[in-house]
C-alpha cells in the first residue's frame, strides 16, 4: 500500500460518488414532495446528452452543463406534469421516462452526429489551476471543477431544506398536503419545484457522466447509476447528509471492486466483483433499524379538487 | 406505498377499450411528429410496423412469441400487486428462472420429453421463487423498503448470470456469451413448424391466464389475497394475517417470471444468452397496471408490445426510420398509461357535458 496506490483508489471513490450523490440528492427533493422518482436514470441520460450537444454546439463546457441541467429539468417536467398534475402513478411514469429518453436520446444522437456515440467534445475532466498547491496539487488537479461545485451545491441543499422556509414547506408538502392546502399555501407549486429542482440535479449528475468524467455521449452511458441515486434516498432516509454517506459507502465498494478487478488480486472474476457494492449494501439496509422518518405520502397523488370525480 | 396502484373496477366493456386506445393513439401521434422532425415519413412508418407484426401469418407468429414472455412478466407483476405488493423485480426473477430451466435443461440426460419439459419448467418456477424469497422475507420480517431491494437484486441477478454463463456453464464455441445448448428432449414441442415456429407456449400462457382469472375470482384464498391487496388494515380487522398474503403475493410473483425466462429459453433460444431478456420484466409493470389485474386483458398489452417489438424491424429495413422510435412510442405509451387518471377524467367530463345538453 503506497501513497500513490491510496491516492488512485481516493480519487476513485470521489468519482465514483459525485453522480449518485448530486442524483441522490435531486431524488431527495422530489421525494420529499411526495413523488417517487425512478425515471432518476432517463433524466440523467438526457442531462448527459443535452450537456455533450450543449458543449459540442457552444464549444464551451460550462455552457454544456448549463444544457444538461435544463435538460434534466426538461425530462423532470414530464415527470411533474403527470404525476402532479395529473395524478398519475408514478413509479410507472418513471419507468416510461426511462425507455423515452432513452430512445430519444440514441435518436438526436444518431440526428446530430450521425452515430450513437458522439464525438469528443470540449470537457472538463481536470482542475488545472490547483495543481500549484504544494504536495496535493497533483491529485487535487485531477478532479473534475464540477467535483468540487458539487461541495458547496450539496450544502446548499442540506440549508435549503432544513433552514428556509421554502425548504419546510416543501417537507411539509410530502408528508401531509391537505394540512398544507388548509394553511392556504399553494401545495402543487411546491410540487413541481420539487421534481423539477429534482430534474436539475439529475441534469448536473449527468452532465457530470458525460463532461465531468469522459469527454462525450454514448448510448446507455448512465447504466443504473440513477436507481442506485433512488436506493441511496432512501437509504440515507431522505437527508442530504445520510445520501451523501450511502453514495461514498457504494462508491467505496464499487472502487474496491474496481481495483480487485484491475490488480487480478485473488483472481475473482469481474462479474462477481461487480456484486459486492450491492451486496453490502443489502446487508447494510435490513440492519438498519425499523421505521424512519421519510416523507409519508410518497406514490399518493394529490389532486386538485377540479379533477376528482 | 399501494395507493397510487388503486384498483379501479370496470365499467363495462366498450369503456374499458376506449380508454387504451385513446393512450396508445396519442403515443402513436407524439412519436410520429418526431419520425417527421428526423425527416421520415410517419404514416409509411407505421404501415411497414404494422406489415412487419401482423402483415402475413408468419410475421403474427412472431409477435406472438415475443408476446408471450411479456405477457408472463405481466402476470407475476399483476398476481404482486393483487396481494398489495409491487414487484419490480421481476427482470431479477425472470434471469435465474432461465437459469433453472437452463441448468436443469443442460445437465439431466436421458429422460423422455413429457418428464423433461415439465422438470425444467418447474425449476425454473423455483428458482424464480428462490431470487424473491429474500427481498419478500426481508420486506414481511424487516420491514425493508421493497424498492430498493428489488432494483439492487435484479443487478446482481444480472452479473450473477453473466458470471454464471461465461465461466461455469459457458459454450465455448457459441459466438455470443451462452451456455450449452439444452438437450433436445428439454424443447418445448412445436404447435407449428410452417410458416413460421410456434412452441407451445401460447398454451402454457393461456393455461396460466386461466388459471389466474380462477385463482383470483373464484377461490377464498383468492378473495383474501385481493382483501389484503385492497386494504391491508381492514383485510387485518377481518383476521386474514396480511404479512402471510403479501409474502405468498411476491413468491407467486416469482415463480411466474420464472416461468416467463423458462419458456423464454425452452421454447426459444435453447441456450441462455446473457442477454436475452430485453427488459421484459419492466415492460410487465404497465400492461399489468393498465389491465387492472384482468389476465385477458394483459394479453391484449403484452400482444401490442410484442408488435413494436417485432414490427420495428420490418420498419427499419422498408422506410430507414430507426427502430429506436419503438423505444419512444413504448416510453411515451408507458408515462401515459401512468396518467390514465387524468383521461379518465376528461371522458367523465365529456360525458357529463353530453348528459347536460340532453
Amino acid at each position: 500500500m503506497n501513497a500513490a496506490f491510496f491516492t488512485l483508489i481516493l480519487l476513485s471513490i470521489i468519482r465514483l460518488t459525485t453522480p449518485i450523490a448530486l442524483a441522490g440528492i435531486g431524488n431527495m427533493f422530489s421525494e420529499r414532495v411526495g413523488v417517487l422518482n425512478l425515471g432518476a436514470e432517463g433524466m440523467m441520460l438526457c442531462g448527459a446528452f443535452c450537456g455533450v450537444l450543449g458543449s459540442y454546439l457552444t464549444k464551451n463546457p460550462w455552457l454544456g452543463v448549463l444544457f444538461g441541467i435544463l435538460g434534466g429539468v426538461l425530462a423532470s417536467s414530464l415527470h411533474a406534469l403527470i404525476c402532479v398534475e395529473f395524478g398519475g402513478t408514478q413509479a410507472v411514469s418513471g419507468l416510461g421516462l426511462n425507455i423515452l429518453a432513452a430512445g430519444l436520446t440514441t435518436l438526436l444522437s444518431t440526428a446530430v452526429f450521425g452515430t450513437n456515440i458522439s464525438p469528443s467534445v470540449p470537457s472538463i475532466q481536470t482542475t488545472p489551476f490547483l495543481a500549484g498547491i504544494p504536495i496535493f496539487g497533483g491529485a487535487l488537479s485531477q478532479l473534475s471543477p464540477l467535483i468540487y461545485l458539487s461541495v458547496p451545491i450539496i450544502i446548499g441543499a442540506n440549508f435549503l431544506i432544513y433552514h428556509t422556509p421554502f425548504g419546510l414547506r416543501l417537507m411539509a408538502v410530502g408528508d401531509d398536503p391537505k394540512t398544507v392546502e388548509t394553511a392556504g399555501v399553494d401545495v402543487w407549486k411546491l410540487k413541481y419545484a420539487g421534481v423539477l429542482l429534482c430534474g436539475a440535479f439529475c441534469g448536473l449528475a449527468g452532465a457530470f457522466m458525460s463532461l465531468g468524467q469522459l469527454d462525450r455521449f454514448f448510448e446507455d452511458m448512465i447504466s443504473g447509476k440513477g436507481m442506485m441515486a433512488v436506493i441511496v434516498v432512501k437509504m440515507g432516509r431522505w437527508n442530504p447528509l445520510g445520501i451523501v454517506a450511502t453514495a461514498l459507502m457504494l462508491g467505496f465498494f464499487d472502487a474496491l471492486q474496481l481495483q480487485i478487478q484491475i490488480s487480478g488480486f485473488l483472481s475473482i472474476p469481474p462479474e462477481i466483483t461487480q456484486i459486492i457494492p450491492f451486496v453490502v449494501a443489502i446487508a447494510a439496509i435490513s440492519l438498519q433499524p425499523k421505521g424512519g422518518s421519510g416523507p409519508k405520502t410518497v406514490e399518493t397523488p394529490y389532486l386538485r379538487n377540479r379533477y376528482k370525480f | 406505498m399501494l395507493s397510487s396502484l388503486r384498483n379501479t373496477g370496470h365499467k363495462g366493456m366498450g369503456r374499458g377499450l376506449l380508454l387504451p386506445l385513446i393512450l396508445i393513439s396519442a403515443a402513436f401521434l407524439l412519436s410520429g411528429v418526431l419520425i417527421l422532425f428526423l425527416k421520415g415519413n410517419p404514416l409509411q412508418a407505421y404501415v411497414a410496423l404494422f406489415k412487419g407484426a401482423f402483415g402475413s401469418p408468419s410475421a403474427l407468429i412472431n409477435t406472438v412469441n415475443k408476446a408471450v414472455p411479456i405477457c408472463f412478466a405481466a402476470f407475476a407483476v399483476a398476481v404482486s400487486q393483487f396481494g398489495g405488493t409491487f414487484n419490480i423485480g421481476v427482470e431479477g426473477q425472470l434471469l435465474f428462472g432461465a437459469l433453472g430451466a437452463t441448468v436443469t435443461g443442460v445437465y439431466l440426460r436421458g429422460l423422455p420429453m413429457v418428464v423433461h419439459v415439465p422438470i425444467c419448467l418447474l425449476a425454473g418456477m423455483a428458482f424464480g421463487m428462490v431470487w424473491s424469497l429474500v427481498p419478500a422475507a426481508l420486506f414481511i420480517k424487516r420491514g425493508v423498503n421493497l424498492l430498493v431491494v428489488f432494483l439492487m437484486t435484479n443487478t446482481i441477478a444480472s452479473f450473477l448470470l453473466q458470471y454464471l454463463v461465461l465461466e461455469v456453464i459457458g459454450d465455448p464455441n457459441a459466438l455470443r456469451p451462452a451456455s450449452y445448448a439444452i438437450q433436445k428432449s428439454a424443447e418445448l414441442p412445436y404447435l407449428l413448424v410452417r410458416p413460421n415456429r410456434l412452441t407451445i407456449g401460447i398454451l402454457l400462457l393461456l393455461l396460466t391466464a386461466a388459471l389466474l382469472a380462477f385463482f383470483m375470482k373464484k377461490t377464498t384464498l383468492g378473495y383474501e389475497m385481493h382483501a389484503v391487496g385492497a386494504n391491508r388494515s381492514a383485510a387485518e380487522y377481518a383476521g386474514i394475517k396480511s404479512g402471510r398474503y403479501m409474502f405468498w403475493s411476491l413468491l407467486i410473483g416469482g415463480a411466474l417470471a420464472g416461468l416467463c425466462g423458462s419458456i423464454e429459453i425452452m421454447g426459444n433460444h435453447h441456450r441462455l444468452y446473457t442477454d436475452f431478456s430485453p427488459g421484459y420484466g419492466f415492460d410487465g409493470i404497465p400492461i399489468a397496471l393498465l389491465a387492472k389485474g384482468d389476465p385477458w386483458a394483459m394479453l391484449l398489452g403484452g400482444l401490442l408490445f410484442g408488435a413494436l417489438r417485432t414490427g420495428s424491424i420490418n420498419m427499419q429495413a422498408q422506410t430507414g426510420v430507426p427502430d429506436e422510435i419503438v423505444s419512444v412510442i413504448q416510453g411515451s405509451l408507458i408515462v401515459f398509461i401512468a396518467g390514465e387518471y387524468f383521461v379518465r377524467y376528461l371522458l367523465q367530463r365529456g360525458r357529463k357535458r353530453e348528459v347536460e345538453k340532453v
